[in-house]
């Protein structure tokens, strides 16, 4: 066989296979476009749940934000669905939609944690000193009301006159 | 009452007002941990969202209804996500001993984020596409679950018993364990039986 003619057989065997391996590369290449886009998704999402976390626990009402994360969540949840099925481009898209939903979660719950836990720093400041100011009041007014109280306990005893009682017997 | 009644009286009162104004301050200070005890709720509705009414007989290609729903009593905000399987008898249910999921890969899924005390719910609708009948075997290929079509592949045998083809529609409840970071089987699991029909 000369070298034209297998060059012609590999060319057009090429042409052929060619289609097969350009889907097979387009397909790995969206599968990894969509995983990453899950990936990062996900990781977004648990640093928005961790900064709720952390401001409800400072004591913050959180219900607006996680109402924002299960949208997030919604769309997540699309992804991964999508991604079993094999809609990657979908996937993707839903993905994204996730990250650009929870990336703006977390910081707006570090605002939210931060001003609570300054609105509670000063709520604590307050009654610390309402209570601190309360109780040295009762304890002042405690102890003149007691002073008071003695003196004229001891003037209405001094006060008292003996009476005579007549022995009869 | 002698003097001494009277001071300790007087004594007693004034504590008294003492700690009734100093208790909104301890309270904020000394945190008392709740008795309660935490844990999470699972449920399926029927398609009227009340516990009735589930389907039962299936047959393809018709669409029937079910409410899933999460309630939380763990103290604080959970992350959870709610997957949905399908078996077929002999196909291996979650271990609830052991609090293993079941290997079966999920379909469906659910992810929500709910406050603590609260609930959440979200409809569910199925659908056979594609089934096939050989003598006393029945083999789904295709399921929609609200509008998403997945390869089942699963086969079941007629079930002399019970007089049917038995499949299972179930659901997993799965716990974001933030100490962990990631997502971990909460060892609730709740499902139907469903009988294919035609």
């Amino acid at each position: 066989m000369s070298a034209s003619r297998q060059y012609l057989i590999f060319l057009v065997l090429f042409a052929f296979m060619a289609p097969f391996f350009a889907f097979t590369v387009t397909t790995s290449h969206s599968e990894d476009v969509a995983a990453s886009a899950i990936e990062k998704a996900e990781g977004v999402m648990v640093l928005a749940y961790q900064g709720v976390l952390e401001a409800e626990r400072a004591g913050a009402d959180v219900s607006r934000l996680l109402t924002r994360l299960n949208v997030a969540s919604e769309y997540l949840a699309r992804a991964h669905i999508l991604y079993r099925v094999g809609g990657l481009d979908d996937a993707t898209r839903f993905a994204d939609l996730c990250f650009e939903t929870a990336e703006k979660v977390k910081p707006e719950a570090d605002r939210l944690r931060n001003t609570t836990l300054v609105e509670s720093d000063m709520r604590l400041r307050f009654t610390m000193t309402e209570s601190v100011v309360s109780v040295c009041l009762i304890s002042v007014a405690g102890f003149l009301s007691w002073r008071v109280f003695k003196r004229r306990y001891h003037q209405r005893v001094l006060g008292m006159k003996p009476e005579l009682v007549s022995d009869e017997s | 009452m002698n003097l001494d009644d009277y001071r300790t009286l007087f004594a007693a009162t004034t504590l008294g007002l003492v700690l009734i104004v100093a208790l909104p301050t301890v309270s904020m200070v000394v945190s008392i941990p709740s008795g309660a005890e935490r844990f999470s709720e699972l449920w399926v509705l029927g398609p009227t969202r009340i516990a009735e009414g589930y389907p039962f007989n299936v047959r393809v290609g018709e669409q029937y209804r079910l409410f899933v729903g999460v309630g939380n009593h763990l103290g604080c905000s959970a992350y959870y996500v709610v997957y949905v399987k399908f078996r077929n008898q002999t196909q291996p249910l979650p271990d609830a001993l052991n609090a293993v999921p079941s290997p079966l890969p999920p379909l469906y899924e659910f992810q929500a984020f709910v406050l603590d005390s609260e609930t959440w719910e979200a409809p569910l609708s199925f659908t056979f596409l594609n089934v096939s009948r050989l003598e006393n075997s029945s083999f789904v290929s295709e399921l929609s679950i609200n509008d998403v079509v997945f390869s089942v592949n699963c086969p079941s045998k007629w079930d002399l018993e019970n007089s049917g083809f038995y499949y299972q529609l179930f659901f997993e409840l799965w716990l974001y364990d933030t100490s962990l970071q990631r997502f971990q089987y909460h060892n609730r699991f709740v499902g139907i039986w469903l009988n294919m029909t035609s």
